[in-house]
């Protein structure tokens, strides 16, 4: 019962996790192409004048998609159109089963460990559900009936099948180098084994957190460096992005696949490309930057120094958050009366709010955060770790986004060269140099 | 649970498998074939086979079945309403024989000796990433070996076979 209780927790909280970065992606990627291109970005939507500096518009997104006309193709085929879209979020859900957010957390001296599904083969359950993702897109682009979609599908699994060979390629070396090394001193207990197995990827991550030489991290990039290139740009074809997104190329296909979905059926392709934008990030993170893992400070470190960590967190978010409000509130006199509704009162807003998390750190430093004990500390550590995860996952979602505003789109053949002449030879080649310098080690 | 889940993912298992036969449309047979794979995975899942699940999935559903709905959509074309191929006359019996010999031949097997002479279940383990490579790497080193050669030969078979000259305007 526990276990059930400890596991529904943790998928919500993966599920909570990923459509609330699917929504702040989505702003993130209109204010980065603002960014990028020297414009302004979405600033018009309003819920009683509040804006967020356009965070509201997924909102009014949302409830357009929502209350739009299905529309739908007359010899479309049916079944498959309506599958599809659902297939494609399914999956594009179910791969964050096995990826590690944490070490563990104690609850009341039961130790949970922060991973929905701790597979000893988590790591091809990655590579079989991103395999699955294809069948969405090439059922969607067939059963649409029309001649872009099936191009923007063919497209989308050629690039796909192409593509997967050289993510699995870079992993095997990553797995190689990680598979038999001592598990570390602090995880013995838990993990339960005296050597870690580099396909579980809770040992993936454990491993990573040593250090190289005694002072460099043992990231993932740091000791496969190429591999690391090469799993990236395979990330990027995988999910479809630019400069890999020819499936919905739209000066020569249209839309692709996607193309003769309206309302929430082309939404749920939309959010599904997202959260695939969110795996890709969870997955460069957790393959090659050490996942949870806060450099130079594994749990034993974090857990001794707890007290003094958190006084200082503390005090910085005090400080941070009362310049923060300070801005605001001079804005508020500086615009006063600029707009001459609602949208007026958002800087005075906008300066209580950091003013409340001041006061809010503050009381927390009234509390003598330096004397937590033991419990806290563990808490503390646990909660440092999820942190470091998320930070390291929204920039590597941000990374995303750069990319696609920064280059242009790959021509077909190109991609193809890329994928077979290219990344492939490469790809054998870090296999084998990591193979011949493990055995000689 | 156990049975539960076995009879859960057997049904559903044949039930995918007879869909992909009685399916007029190639392309639905070949989405009902790989549902069909995902519940054979179910059942690896549940003999402590996890790597064979897995991979069941990755080859199978994620990268054969894939090549072969590919294929299917570039010969097939769009979809029609209402099409039907019919079967001529005379070939009914070459295609429905087979299939009812195999499966009154399997019945006859499992009402007589059948299932006791397939002996005990493997040792725990024999499904694992670990177990399948002893065997692969070990003791079937050299016909794991020689069956990639015979691949890769067809592989640049089909190739040359496949690849004809074009001729091109400016050549």
């Amino acid at each position: 019962m526990m276990l059930f209780l400890d596991t529904l927790s943790k998928i919500g909280f993966m599920f909570v996790l990923i459509m609330g970065m699917v929504v702040v992606l989505i702003w993130m990627e209109r204010k980065g192409a603002a960014f990028i291109q020297d414009r302004t970005g979405p600033n018009r939507a309003s819920i009683a004048g509040i804006r967020l500096a356009g965070l509201v518009h997924p909102v009014a997104d949302v409830f357009k998609l929502l209350f739009k006309e299905d529309i739908q193709p007359a010899n479309r085929h049916r079944a498959l159109y309506n599958i599809a879209p659902w297939l494609v979020m399914a999956v594009a859900l179910s791969t964050y089963a096995v990826i590690p957010f944490g070490d563990y957390i104690s609850i009341a001296g039961r130790k949970v460990s922060l991973v929905a599904a701790d597979l000893n083969v988590g790591l091809l359950y990655i590579l079989a559900v991103a395999s699955l993702g294809t069948y969405g897109v090439i059922m969607a682009g067939w059963a649409s009936n029309n001649k872009f979609t099936f191009l923007g599908g063919v497209r989308a699994t050629a690039q796909m099948i192409s593509y997967e060979i050289n993510m699995g390629l870079a992993l095997i070396g990553l797995v190689l180098v990680f598979s038999s090394q001592a598990t570390p001193e602090h995880l013995r207990e838990f993990l339960g084994a005296d050597f870690l197995s580099g396909l579980r990827l809770t040992h993936l991550v454990a491993g990573q957190g040593d250090l190289l030489w005694g002072f460099l991290p043992k990231w993932g990039v740091v000791v496969q460096p190429l591999g690391f290139l090469l799993f990236i740009t395979a990330v990027f074809a995988e999910t479809n992005r630019n400069p890999f997104d020819l499936p919905e190329g739209e000066s020569e296909i249209v839309a692709g696949y996607h193309l003769e979905y309206s309302s929430m059926k082309f939404a749920l392709f939309f959010m599904a490309e997202y959260a695939h934008m969110v795996i890709g990030a969870a997955l460069v993170a957790t393959f090659y930057f050490g996942g949870y893992q806060v450099p130079w400070l594994p749990r034993p470190v974090l857990e001794a120094h707890a007290g003094s960590l958190l006084t200082i967190k503390l005090i910085g978010v005090v400080i941070i958050s009362m310049i923060f409000s300070l801005l605001f509130f001079r804005r508020a006199q500086r615009e006063k009366g600029k707009f001459g509704d609602a949208r007026d009162r958002e800087p005075g807003l906008g300066g209580a709010l950091w003013l409340i998390v001041a006061l809010g750190a503050l009381g927390g430093l009234v509390l003598k955060p330096w004397g937590i004990g033991a419990d806290g500390a563990s808490l503390f550590a646990s909660l440092i770790q999820v942190g470091a995860f998320v930070v390291k996952l929204v920039f590597f979602a941000w990374l995303f986004i750069w990319v696609r505003w920064t280059l242009p789109r790959f021509r077909y053949d190109q991609l193809m060269a890329l994928g077979w002449k290219v990344m492939l030879p490469l790809g054998l080649a870090n296999l084998v140099v990591t193979a011949v310098v493990l055995a000689m080690v | 649970m156990e049975g539960f889940l076995f009879w859960f993912c057997g049904t559903l298992m044949f039930l995918g498998g007879l869909m992909m036969v009685v399916q007029r449309s190639a392309v639905v047979s070949a989405v009902w074939l790989v549902f069909s794979f995902l519940c054979a995975a179910g059942i690896f899942a549940l003999l402590s086979a996890p790597f064979l699940a897995v991979m069941q999935i990755l080859v199978y559903a994620g990268a054969i079945m894939v090549l072969f709905l590919f294929v299917i959509m570039m010969l097939q074309g769009p979809v029609l309403d209402g099409e039907r191929v019919p079967i001529k006359k005379g070939l009914w019996p070459f295609i429905a024989l087979p299939p009812a010999a195999v499966i009154i031949l399997l019945v006859g097997w499992v009402k007589g000796e059948g299932l006791r002479s397939l002996g005990d279940a493997p040792a725990p383990g024999f499904g694992t990433a670990e177990g399948v490579a002893q065997l692969l790497l070990g003791r079937y080193l050299l016909a794991f070996e020689l069956i990639s050669i015979v691949l890769l030969i067809a592989i640049v078979g089909a190739l040359v076979i496949g690849k004809r000259e074009r001729k091109l305007p400016w050549k």
